[in-house]
């Protein structure tokens, strides 16, 4: 783990804070707002954020990737503070850039590149890897990911899934330590989402520190061991060992994370608050 | 329902009026809408057929794509210089001959290249035919006017007719085009369009423009499906009745939420690239290597080149 | 208005691309400037937006359609030089994947769309907008002015390129080599098309977008009129008549060069030529006689670089109008600023 040193914070270990988020707000005239949200995410651990469209949980990923900073309070990733001078910082910015990957929820901003094996190889190059390495790395993440017959394809002839699973080898590639995924199951089919899951899992389980902001509470079921629920008011709302804070309905409800709805199952239409979680299984497989 | 706290209205239970499927035998004009969505969906088409085309084994789609493009250039430059139409009809025949060679069948080869440039020159070029729009020798006289004859202030001459330099001048223009036009098209269909990008790379284009152009290709169709997404909403609302300044409303108002769209998802893009390290300095890995067959090919073109201007000279 | 290969002799087609290096460069350093890192994907999509727009059909007034470019209206939201690479790229896409234009003619067709038209489209755009607060009705006037200015420049210089064509690449028994139309029929039917038709549609759909942006999204229409804030008044001069002096001097020079070098006109064929070429702009001279009465340059004896020497100075010409207009209008916007 001689890697972790490069930034200068302290060594990263099993328990050590990777992120340290503080009093952050953040304002912007459209969503996407945070007012006053405080966290720690440990090395290793599997987070996920809960919240309802607008509470900021896409703000708050993107701040935790250096790309927008907080209006007020700070964000401290590996020790060091994220802001815009840190950032300038040639060393640092390579150092953190390599070590947090980000999986866009919106694949086409993440697919630019012109064929899936450059698009694979983007990060890997422009991390500054050796040429015969990065070729390495694109080989043996196609193979992972089962892409081996998209490798030549121009991404924009892909279907929705395919392009999921393309933005995540980009991100993959890079082998960062910390995974920021965004929405990772929004939009796609069930086969694609559950693999998606399996794959979180197994990514945790190796020891990538894992933090999905999604709405899917099956997924964040599967793949967190803590959840954080950000409000409708942009505040923390709830924090703690994912099955609690699963089990929480009513914290749920005012998170507008679950619903009274009707809703069909097996063609029979009923009404009740659900949370698509203990008593009924939507799409994904286990 | 009252839980959801929804009532439908009472007209949208209603069936729509007229609610029977008939015809009524009326044509419905195609509508701008109809047919800027077939003019997008063809680009994309045309796009996708290209890159399978440029997929096979065929004799272009081996040579390098650097190679290619300094040799189709130096064949541009020495159709460009030919002044004889028999030397241009054999290279037109050549271009041909190559796609044949290179997997492309030359029904589809000639289709696609005379439609639609090379026809569209036939046309204009009709009128230089004639001896009042450009003087030469009369090759045939087509009305004999008796006297001169003018018109406002141009004197059209004391006849119409077609002339010898008019023809010449014709057929040497349509071949000119039509062959030039066959290399471009050759060039698009026989290379993947990355590695094309790659290749511009030999002029000196800089690295960053190669960047854009590639992402901009890449975006076109992310847009074209926007906007086609845009356009068929707009016509399954329409019952075919639109006035055109209904359209010209709607035609502008899309480009400029197309524009709004473009803009935010141009930030995100970029948002993308640095989280994957891009600092503005793009770098990219070169997996071109020359081989024996590429230098073959060189040398073709360069005795090509230099035996058509050549023999065009002597015979000149 | 995209030239195809063929329409215009490799010569002509050379100086013109050589002439674009130019403008390129000043282009790539005012938008790295202007725009960082930012650039690249902003450009990208901007160009993307252009290469999509151009393939809008407009209804036009007498049921037919037609399409816009857009050159102005990028510029106006991109800014004028942000505008000239987005154009370029685009038109490189064109010619490269979807044959519209030419290769080697792609310089021509940059120098025409890709700067004459956005530069020229977004100062007069400057001009009529001056003081227009934004979302004002003049400002949407001002863009659709911008843009009819825009594309009748860009179609001047594309027929006055065209009509060089006929005038002066002919076999020595004078067919015409490419386009067959010389200066004084290219240029009237160019202008015709464009001065009636072609620029009110462009006109009207600039308008009409700005108009929706004015209503939607002004942040957009505001980002430009931002960053050119940032920049002094004098500065913005510099870049541009840089650029079109560069044009004045390369166009001539490389057509003299090239000319005698690809062994083209012999003093036997120019003798021959001479003999013709007069002849045939005086019958046609008619329409112009009026506006440029020494167009048709005296030398119908022995001179062998008269024949040139006209071509030289109807390039001179055609880019002295233009670049006379472009500094006029340039000169007072700067000019306005000052007094703000």
């Amino acid at each position: 783990m001689a890697e972790n040193n490069q930034v200068g914070g302290p060594a990263i270990g099993e328990g050590n804070a990777v992120y340290e988020v503080s009093s952050v707000s953040y304002s912007y005239e459209e969503t996407g707002a945070l007012d006053d949200v405080t966290f720690e995410v440990k090395a290793g651990e599997s987070l996920a954020l809960l919240g309802a469209n607008g509470s900021g949980k896409s703000t708050l990923l993107k701040m935790m990737n250096a790309l927008i900073f907080p209006s007020s309070g700070s964000v401290r990733a590996f020790g060091e503070e994220l802001s815009e001078e840190s950032l300038q910082d040639e060393g640092f910015s390579l150092a953190f850039r390599r070590r947090v990957g980000f999986v866009f929820q919106n694949s086409d901003a993440q697919l630019f590149s012109p064929s899936v094996w450059e698009e694979i190889a983007f990060g890997p190059l422009h991390l500054e890897l050796e040429p015969g390495e990065v070729e390495e790395r694109v080989e043996a993440t196609v193979h992972i990911l089962g892409l081996e017959h998209l490798r030549d394809r121009p991404p924009f002839h892909l279907s929705s899934g395919e392009k999921k699973k393309v933005a995540l080898a980009s991100v993959l590639a890079i082998s960062p330590e910390v995974l920021l995924l965004d929405e990772p199951t929004a939009g796609l089919d069930p086969k694609t989402a559950g693999f998606l899951a399996r794959l979180t899992v197994q990514l945790a389980a190796a020891g990538k520190t894992v933090i999905t902001a999604t709405q899917d509470l099956a997924l964040a079921k599967e793949v967190a061991g803590r959840a954080i629920v950000l409000g409708e008011d942009h505040r923390t709302a709830g924090d703690g060992p994912a099955a609690r804070i699963l089990g929480n309905r009513e914290l749920l409800l005012s998170a507008n994370l679950i619903h009274d709805h009707p809703h069909s199952h097996a063609g029979m239409e009923h009404y009740h608050p659900h949370s698509h979680l203990e008593e009924h299984h939507h799409g994904d497989e286990h | 329902m009252a839980e959801a706290g929804l009532s439908i209205p009472e007209w949208m239970r209603k069936k729509p009026i007229d609610a029977g499927v008939s015809r009524n035998g009326r044509r419905r004009r195609t509508s701008v809408v109809e047919r800027t969505i077939s003019g997008l969906s063809e680009a994309l088409r045309s796009s996708i057929f290209s890159e399978r085309i440029a997929a096979r084994p065929g004799l272009l789609q081996r040579i390098d794509p650097r190679i290619k493009i300094l040799g189709f250039l130096t064949l541009l430059i020495a159709i460009g210089l030919i002044h004889s139409p028999f030397i241009l009809l054999g290279l037109y025949a050549g271009t041909v001959l190559l796609a044949a060679m290179s997997r492309i069948s030359p029904g589809y080869f000639v289709k696609r290249v005379w439609l639609f440039i090379p026809l569209f020159t036939g046309v204009i070029v009709l009128p230089s035919l004639f001896n009042i729009i450009r003087p030469g020798d009369p090759l045939v006289t087509l009305w004999d006017f008796g006297r001169d004859v003018h018109l406002g202030p141009w004197l059209l001459g004391d006849s119409l007719a077609v002339t010898r330099q008019g023809a010449t001048g014709a057929v040497i223009f349509v071949l000119r085009v039509a062959a030039s036009v066959s290399l471009a098209v050759l060039l698009t269909l026989s290379t993947r369009w990355p590695d094309l990008l790659k290749a511009l790379r030999v002029f000196h284009v800089p690295r960053v423009f190669v960047l854009i152009i590639s992402m901009t290709y890449r975006y076109i169709f992310l847009l074209l499906g926007l906007a086609t997404d845009m356009f068929t909403a707009r016509r399954s609302r329409l019952a075919g009745v639109s006035t055109p300044r209904e359209d010209r409303r709607f035609v502008t108002g899309s480009m400029g939420a197309l524009l709004g769209k473009s803009q935010a998802l141009g930030e995100e893009v970029y948002a993308a690239m640095v989280s994957r390290g891009y600092s503005g300095e793009p770098r990219t890995l070169n997996r071109f290597s020359l081989a024996g067959r590429d230098l073959v090919f060189a040398a073709c073109v360069a005795i090509l080149a230099v035996a058509v201007i050549g023999g065009d000279r002597i015979i000149g | 208005m995209h030239i195809p290969d063929g329409y215009i002799s490799p010569q002509t087609a050379g100086g013109l691309w050589a002439l674009m290096v130019p403008v390129w460069y000043t282009a790539g350093y005012k938008a790295k400037r202007l725009l960082k890192a930012r650039q690249a994907p902003l450009v990208a999509i901007g160009a993307a937006f252009t290469f999509v727009i151009m393939m809008f059909n407009i209804p036009v007034p007498g049921g037919t359609t037609g399409h816009a470019i857009g050159g102005t209206l990028v510029a106006v939201v991109l800014g004028p030089w942000t505008a000239v690479i987005a154009l370029t790229v685009a038109l490189v896409i064109q010619a490269l994947f979807f044959g519209d234009g030419g290769l080697l003619a792609l310089g021509a067709n940059c120098l025409n769309i890709g700067f004459a038209m956005p530069v020229a489209g977004y100062y007069v755009y400057r001009v009529f907008s001056l003081g227009a607060a934004p979302g004002s009705a003049r400002q949407w006037l001002a863009a659709g002015v911008g843009a009819y200015a825009g594309i009748n420049v860009a179609a001047f210089l594309t027929a006055v390129q065209i009509g060089i064509q006929g005038d002066f690449f002919q076999t020595a028994a004078g067919a015409a080599l490419y386009s067959p139309y010389g200066l004084s029929q290219a240029v009237p039917a160019m202008m015709a098309a464009h001065l009636t038709l072609v620029g009110f549609v462009e006109a009207a759909v600039t308008s009409l977008v700005v108009l929706y942006l004015q209503r939607t999204n002004p942040g957009l229409l505001l980002a430009a009129a931002e960053s050119k804030k940032a920049r002094a008044g004098g500065q913005r001069l510099k870049p541009l008549a840089i650029g079109l002096l560069l044009m004045i001097v390369f166009v001539p020079l490389g057509l003299l060069a090239s000319a005698p070098a690809w062994g083209e006109w012999g003093p036997e064929e120019i003798r021959e030529e001479l003999g013709f070429i007069p002849e045939g702009m005086e019958r046609f001279a008619g329409l112009w006689s009026g506006i440029l009465p020494d167009y048709a340059l005296p030398g119908d004896g022995g001179e062998p670089w008269a024949g040139v020497a006209a071509y030289v100075f109807s390039a001179i010409l055609g880019l002295g109008i233009v670049s006379l207009l472009t500094y006029v209008i340039v000169r007072l916007t700067a000019g306005k600023d000052v007094r703000k």
